[in-house]
């Protein structure tokens, strides 16, 4: 794989049974990586490895006075020279190469799990972990891998490298040979503990990281009332921890780093010790003496890749455990093979009334029905309900209620990607997605409303022009609000602007039914009228529900359903319910049943099923207002605007 | 593949125009200046034990190469025991050093990082609240996250291993001089190379990584959001947008891996190339040196194992040198926010009494497009003012303006007849307060939480400002009282007990004056009215500007104010607008149904 044909067109299954199981199968993906990182890693380590071979022989020729020698040695390390560049930086290119693989191979099998899992990852503990490994982990699992080829060819290089000696000069050899083994394992035994004192500093440094988030993102309160010395304390002494605690980790490295120098120090001590004798005796030559010392210098660099595999290993083992973890998770819900167990969905377009057997609640097909919910969680599960395929949180919940029925096909048993075609259910916390304002409203649609026109109904203007402000300028051209950027979440803009456009991509989208959770309970009265008129225009002929308790939105409204304790319990029109509903009022408006009782008649309880469509309501309370007095209003807004 | 062209993409070009101010080099420097200043000691102490490390580490090629001479000049008398004992020594000596480099570079890298964090959010705690307003938190938080941790591996590591890096150099070719001046020469062959080469590969490198490192945080920034935004993905069915956005993600970081590959592949035969020729040249010109009797075989075979260990600092330099390269963006953009002006507070300004008032006040958000026309308003102490109006029309903007958070550009905004624009925040917060739907509970316990709005409060007064907003219920429950861990971490609050805390914090706080900014609209409506009874204890004998969205707010209004494009369209109390029959009493009407 070259890196640059990433992505994989496709990244293939992962072997999720355990974290080892995924490493390997990531190593069986670039086998070929691999055997060629080692194999230009060993051409590289042996060129080096092989320069005090020329380093000894032009000391030998000084010694020995040929200058041809000589100039023969200059030869070789020139040859080796060119030799240990070019294996340098072909096995670099390998072993990025392998980690990019890697770590993209990855990447992308986590954006495929994340949106195959959709709503059902956000209600998990999961979510996190996803996060996690994305941002740390790969970068941990790709480290092994990395580090993987390079650890083989310094092994075969060590092993090499001591039988040459062994073989070139026996007696001196032999004491390297020995030697070695105990220089690639001494520090071993220190690494854990090292790496415990590592992570304790990470984990205080993330603390303190938090603890600085909090107080800017706190910050307007902390200006607004007071207290910043406080918090400066606080942070202080966990940045003062943090430290104490990067010198505790130090402490540990600068002891390896001792090892590492006084280990080698005594090999190469007694090379000097036990070569001058042999070389004083003639039984070596000087040159010989000098590349046995080389290249116990150069086993040094070899050995430093022990201890790196030994580190990336421990590092790598969590994080591909909770990689293996994230990528085995599944969507639970009862129709997993949907598309053969839709036995009442034949593949004909979904429409018609849409009814919940569990709650009673009917939404006729083409109206406006409002739903008021005493309960704002109740609310939300309702509205999950109404798009079927809820994501439960306890698996074995699921399923017991009976499916929402969308002119009488359970759409629970209809394949997911046809019942969000057929309902789309905006949550009380809508996300804007980041992304210039068009790319925000391209979403799959019916093509049927403009995106104007459901901008419009929405009531963005503003936001347009306070995103056109901040929009790229191109000369001359006035600014485009489209190509303005919103950051993640819609930080940028205040919770109402938010709120109408997440309303505004909703209706662009025009589908079958269109289920809205508290579409304006961030917008101010004056604009939230508007709002209700836009979107009943907009809507009309299209099935629309709105869970709200609004005056402004329920007056607008086909018809109203009132829910309590999960059961549909009355319906008629805002007024008829306010006149006629035990409890609604107190609902919907501000005022207690005592103020109520003073201002009107004592309320009737109507049974929903009894009340005959379009009923009169409570006649004293209708009878203090105009005929029509909604429309007028809101004409009356529009001129005042 | 000959060549690579860094690609058209660059993620690391800011998007949007960064709102907060990047240091300039000259602040950059200065700033490291001062750092360094503040920490000699440990600096000069790190680099003697580096010198010693060094020095001692250079002994054993000494000893070797005078070994050699004695054996090659067929010298009687090795003295192989004093040599092997000095070696022991310097090795003795080296080992204690080298801990003692690694763990002094530790102590004055973490010293500086420390000092370099708290500067930051000290700085940043200082800032005029109208900057916070307008520049939102992000940009701060962006920095005080990512170039925080960006810089940590450069200040932990980094500046020491180059100053380590550089001594080294620098003794290794002071002895090879000293052993043979002539071997020198030799060394200044390889360095033209080195150097044209480092110049072509610095040049590129800093921004490439900047844009490699954007890239790949864009890769799991791409992630997050799906992950956060599962809900709403999955309603609107953009699953398959999502993964290939991130496959576009992966893409463009890798295309900037590719471009680093490349500049990589071109610096690493270079630098390994001039390792080969400075000890082929030592070797070459020297037992030419020594053919011709210049020099001895010992000065040699020192020669060429002291060049052959310049390999490691050079090495380490040339990482390093990369590293702070990357840094210095990240501190820039730390460093900067030291250039906002902190307020200019006029120490003399002190109010003589409590009423606020804006007289003929102009003000906008970017020169020549204002978002208030000439607005005065009155507020007598105690009364209580409503601000109504549709979104976009100025009534956030003039409560900030009476809350003293921005200056008018025309015209005046005074607190008992003192101009809030000449006091600095600190006097300012203790009359006005400004209440927004921002209700943060900071991680923490809950008496740090409260503690902030007086920090002389005794236990016995946080709990009364919790029974005040009726949040003592609650809160007494709790398994550790006061010190429970709450926030981000620790118990998460409801968002109505956020917002109970919110209100705790006012009654501490004592400000005789409140801009309400909506305080409650965020919630659920039986939240909301809970709510109001505490909100209602806190406004008790207060001056309140209110900022409705929801018109039963304006109704208890004293005074109401309808703001429409910038300007007070209607002024007067509920009554009388009902009566004057405009856009409120129409809107109300249209709400009481």
């Amino acid at each position: 794989m070259q890196i640059r044909d990433l992505p994989y067109p496709d990244p293939g299954r992962p072997d999720v049974r355990s974290g080892r199981h995924l490493l390997i199968w990531l190593g069986r993906n670039q086998l070929a990586g691999q055997i060629k990182a080692t194999l230009w890693g060993l051409l590289h380590m042996a060129a080096v490895a092989s320069f005090p071979i020329p380093v000894g022989l032009a000391v030998q020729a000084v010694v020995d006075r040929s200058g041809t020698r000589l100039a023969l040695a200059g030869g070789l390390m020139a040859l080796l020279g060119a030799l240990s560049a070019f294996g340098d930086a072909m096995v670099h290119r390998a072993v990025v190469t392998n980690w990019i693989t890697a770590a993209a191979r990855i990447q992308q099998l986590l954006a495929r799990k994340t949106a195959e899992l959709g709503a059902a990852l956000t209600q998990r503990v999961a979510a996190g972990e996803v996060v996690t490994v994305s941002t740390g982990d790969v970068e941990k699992i790709s480290w092994f891998v990395e580090a993987l080829s390079r650890f083989t060819a310094a092994l075969l290089t060590t092993i090499g490298v001591c039988v040459a000696l062994v073989v070139y000069q026996p007696a001196l050899g032999g004491v390297v040979a020995m030697g070695v083994p105990a220089l690639a394992l001494a520090v071993l035994p220190l690494l854990p503990r090292a790496t415990r004192r590592a992570d304790e500093q990470r984990e205080k440094a993330g603390r303190a990281t938090e603890l600085a988030s909090d107080t800017v993102a706190g910050l307007r309160v902390l200006r607004g009332i007071g207290g910043e010395e406080l918090f400066l304390t606080r942070y202080r002494r966990a940045s003062q921890e943090v430290r104490v605690a990067a010198v505790r980790s130090a402490r540990m490295w600068a002891l390896i780093a001792a090892v590492q120098v006084v280990l080698p120090g005594l090999l190469l001590i007694g090379v000097v010790w036990y070569g001058a004798g042999l070389a004083h005796e003639g039984r070596i030559g000087v040159g010989e003496l000098v590349t046995v010392y080389s290249a116990v210098t150069f086993l040094l660099f070899p050995l430093q890749q022990f201890e790196e595999i030994a580190q990336a290993y421990s590092f790598s083992r969590p994080s591909a455990q909770r990689a293996a973890r994230v990528l085995a998770l599944r969507r639970t819900e009862p129709a997993v093979g949907a598309e053969e167990a839709a036995g009442a969905w034949h593949g004909q377009p979904l429409g018609g009334d849409l009814y919940d057997p569990a709650s009673g609640l009917a939404a006729p097909e083409g109206r406006l029905t409002a739903v008021v919910c005493g309960d704002p969680d109740a609310a939300g599960r309702l509205a999950e309900r109404l798009g079927g395929h809820a994501a439960a949180e306890e698996p074995d919940t699921a399923g017991k209620e009976p499916s929402v029925l969308l002119g009488g096909v359970p759409l629970d048993e209809v394949p997911l990607a046809v019942a969000r075609a057929a309902v789309l259910v905006q949550d009380k916390d809508p996300v804007l997605l980041s992304g210039s304002l068009a790319e925000l409203l391209a979403v799959p649609c019916s093509g049927a409303v403009p995106v104007a026109r459901a901008l419009a109904a929405a009531q963005c203007a503003d936001v347009l022009e306070a995103l056109a402000r901040s929009a790229p300028r191109s000369d001359g051209a006035p600014p485009d609000p489209m190509s303005a950027t919103i950051t993640e979440r819609g930080r940028s803009l205040s919770g109402g602007q938010r709120q109408r456009l997440a309303l505004a991509r909703s209706l662009v989208t025009d589908p079958e039914v269109l289920v809205l959770d508290e579409p304006t309970s961030a917008v101010d009265s004056h604009t939230e009228a508007r709002i209700a008129e836009g979107v009943r225009d907009l809507r009309s002929g299209r099935t629309t529900v709105v869970l709200t308790s609004s005056p402004l939105l329920l007056d607008r409204a086909d018809r109203v359903v009132f829910v309590r304790d999960g059961r549909a319990v009355a319906t008629g029109t805002h007024r008829e319910l306010l006149g006629g509903a035990a409890g609604y009022r107190a609902v919907v408006t501000r005022q207690t049943e005592a103020e109520h009782q003073m201002a009107g008649p004592a309320p009737r309880c109507v049974p929903a099923r009894d009340r005959p469509e379009g009923g009169t309501g409570d006649a004293a309370v209708r009878a203090e207002r105009k005929p029509d007095p909604a429309r007028e209003d809101s004409e009356q807004i529009e001129e005042s605007a | 593949m000959i060549g690579v062209t860094p690609p058209a993409y660059d993620p690391a070009a800011p998007e949007s125009a960064t709102i907060l101010p990047v240091g300039t080099p000259a602040t950059v420097r200065g700033y490291v200046r001062v750092l360094l200043r503040r920490h000699r000691g440990a600096f000069w102490l790190l680099l003697a034990v580096n010198t010693g490390a060094v020095l001692a580490s250079m002994v054993g090629p000494y000893l070797l190469g005078g070994l050699v001479q004695d054996v090659s000049s067929g010298a009687q008398e090795l003295h192989v025991g004093r040599t092997v004992a000095l070696f022991a020594v310097a090795l003795a000596v080296q080992t204690v050093l080298v801990r003692e480099v690694r763990l002094r570079g530790a102590v004055l890298g973490e010293r500086m990082l420390a000092d370099l964090r708290e500067d930051f959010l000290v700085r940043s705690v200082g800032l005029p609240p109208g900057v916070l307003e307008r520049a939102g938190t992000g940009d701060l938080l962006s920095r005080i996250t990512t170039d925080i941790d960006r810089l940590s591996s450069a200040m932990r590591e980094a500046v020491p291993q180059l100053s380590i890096g550089v001594v080294w150099v620098g003794l290794l070719l002071g002895a090879l001089t000293v052993t043979a001046p002539e071997l020198g020469l030799a060394v200044l062959i390889a360095l033209p190379g080195l150097l044209i080469a480092c110049r072509w590969y610095f040049r590129r490198a800093p921004g490439a990584y900047r844009s490699e490192a954007a890239g790949y945080a864009a890769v799991a920034a791409a992630l997050t959001e799906t992950v956060d935004a599962g809900r709403t993905i999955e309603a609107h069915r953009l699953g398959d947008r999502r993964v290939a956005l991130s496959e576009q993600r992966i893409q463009e970081w890798v295309g900037w891996e590719r471009y680093t590959l490349w500049l990589r592949t071109v610096l690493f035969p270079a630098v390994n190339g001039t390792y080969t020729v400075i000890t082929g040249s030592v070797l070459m010109l020297g037992g030419v040196f020594v053919l011709e009797g210049w020099m001895t075989v010992g000065q040699l075979t020192t020669g060429a194992l002291l060049a052959q260990m310049l390999v490691e600092p050079v090495g380490m330099i040339l990482r390093w040198y990369d590293e702070l390269q990357i840094a210095q963006v990240s501190l820039a953009r730390l460093v900067g926010v030291r250039e906002i002006e902190p307020d200019v507070g006029d120490g003399a300004v002190e109010p003589d009494g409590r009423e606020v008032a804006a007289d003929q006040v102009r003000f906008g958000y970017q020169a020549g497009s204002d978002v208030l026309h000439e607005v005065s308003l009155r507020v007598a102490p105690g009364t209580r003012v409503a601000l109504v109006g549709p979104s976009g029309a100025g009534k956030s903007t003039l409560g900030r303006l009476l809350a003293g958070i921005y200056a008018p550009r025309t015209g005046e905004v005074t607190l008992g007849g003192a101009r809030l624009a000449e006091m600095p925040a600190e006097r300012v917060r203790r009359h006005v307060a400004l209440v927004n739907q921002e209700h943060h509970v900071f991680t923490g316990s809950l008496r740090d939480n409260l503690l902030l709005a007086r920090t002389t409060a005794r236990d016995a007064e946080l709990w009364s400002a919790l029974a005040a907003v009726d949040a003592d219920g609650w809160a007494r429950g709790l398994d550790a009282g006061l010190d429970t861990e709450v926030g981000s971490g620790g118990l998460a609050l409801t968002p109505a007990q956020a917002q109970q805390i919110a209100l705790a914090r006012l009654v501490l706080a004592d400000p005789h004056t409140l801009v309400l900014d909506e305080a409650t609209s965020l919630l659920d409506p039986r939240a909301a009215r809970h709510l109001e009874r505490s909100l209602a204890r806190v406004l008790e004998g207060r001056t309140v500007v209110a900022i409705a969205h929801r018109l039963h707010t304006a109704h208890d209004a004293d005074v109401i104010a309808v703001v429409a494009d910038g300007r007070i369209n209607e002024l007067g109390s509920h009554a009388e607008l009902v009566a004057a029959d405009g856009a409120y009493a129409a809107l109300w009407r249209s709400w009481q149904q």
